[in-house]
């Protein structure tokens, strides 16, 4: 017997079908190509491998359309996606065998420009000394703008222990940020 | 390390975030952030990593929504099969349960009663009805009558069982 057949006879009413995805594809489409760049600049930022980054943007698409939720506006979406997107990261984190973010080359982000391209490399050192979760918070708040209550929303953490980590993580980063600096103009 | 935050550090946030540090700050703000620990490592950070989000957003490869929306739902669609056949897997090991249940109950049974039955078939050999008694060697009652029926059997059931598993759990 084909299943196929039988599931929208058994799903009647005006419940919407467990088959159907909450959004159609236009207004996912609009949807994909307002958010996904940002989504795949934090995955790709906060991990340092672009490639990862992508397989999770997807994989938190994916998850996104097919997760039962009622569509309360495109701040709450956009949020929500980010929220599985970090806990995609945080899933492959525990997963053993990981590469190590010091190995991966920085000229995966690089620009035309050299100063920029210095810039780059000494941020992706700085991050690359930070714990995963200090990525995540210091992004969230100093590249996406979230407050300190969205945060909590994604990550899952508190709002109070977000205003501690993230001022020890600004702290800890400015600090590697101004060393790399120095060491740079000690060279030259 | 101590938690002091600056109650300056919302007004530089806003004008970093409205992109218009340092052009609409005043003189005041920005020797404060000069001077301020928390402030310069707040404007150092903010400035250096929404520069990365630029340059990021910029080099990001996008796939097409139309292969990601498909995606999402040949997943659901799966997941709503794999609901519906919950129940039916839960049938089809209540079902195997039973019919293990009644073969075991059953060899029990015969084997406490000595397979009586069997009794019944050599009777009927020797009726009217069936002259086979050439057929039947003297060999005949030395043979383990008992094992005789009861291994094919139990070899047919568990030949079904198997098939019956085989068959409930394939979903191709």
């Amino acid at each position: 017997m084909n299943w196929e057949y039988v599931i929208p006879n058994v799903e009647v009413g005006d419940r919407p079908r467990a088959t159907e995805l909450p959004m159609n594809n236009e207004a996912f489409a609009g949807f994909y190509e307002r958010s996904a760049r940002p989504l795949w600049a934090y995955l790709a930022r906060v991990s340092s491998d672009p490639a990862l980054a992508d397989d999770l943007m997807q994989e938190s698409y994916v998850r996104f359309l097919c997760a039962s939720r009622a569509d309360d506006g495109e701040v709450a979406s956009r949020r929500y996606l980010f929220r599985i997107a970090t806990n995609l990261l945080r899933d492959h984190w525990r997963r053993p065998a990981s590469a190590s973010i010091e190995d991966l080359p920085e000229e995966l982000f690089a620009t035309s420009d050299r100063s920029d391209h210095i810039a780059q490399i000494r941020l992706g050192r700085a991050l690359a000394r930070m714990r995963p979760r200090d990525r995540q918070l210091l992004w969230l708040a100093h590249a996406e703008n979230y407050s300190h209550r969205e945060i909590a929303e994604i990550t899952g953490l508190g709002t109070a222990s977000i205003r501690l980590l993230l001022f020890r993580a600004r702290r800890k980063i400015a600090r590697f940020l101004q060393e790399q600096a120095s060491v740079a103009r000690e060279k030259q | 390390m101590t938690f002091t935050p600056c109650v300056r550090e919302k007004e530089v946030a806003e004008l970093l975030h409205s992109g218009h540090w340092p052009a609409a700050s005043s003189p005041e703000l920005r020797a404060h952030v000069n001077a301020c620990r928390n402030c310069a490592d707040f404007l150092l950070v903010t400035q250096t990593l929404q520069h990365a989000r630029g340059t990021s957003v910029r080099s990001a490869r996008l796939n097409s929504p139309g292969l990601l929306w498909w995606r999402a739902q040949l997943r659901r669609r799966n997941d709503a099969l794999e609901q519906v056949a919950k129940p039916i897997a839960g049938a089809h090991v209540f079902a195997l349960i039973v019919t293990l249940l009644v073969a075991g109950a059953f060899v029990v049974e015969q084997s406490r009663r000595g397979v009586q039955w069997i009794s019944w078939l050599t009777e009927l050999s020797r009726s009217r009805a069936f002259h086979l008694d050439p057929l039947w060697s003297s060999a005949s009652t030395k043979i383990d009558w008992n094992a005789m029926f009861l291994m094919p059997g139990l070899a047919t059931l568990m030949v079904l069982s198997g098939l019956l598993i085989y068959l409930a759990t394939d979903r191709s």
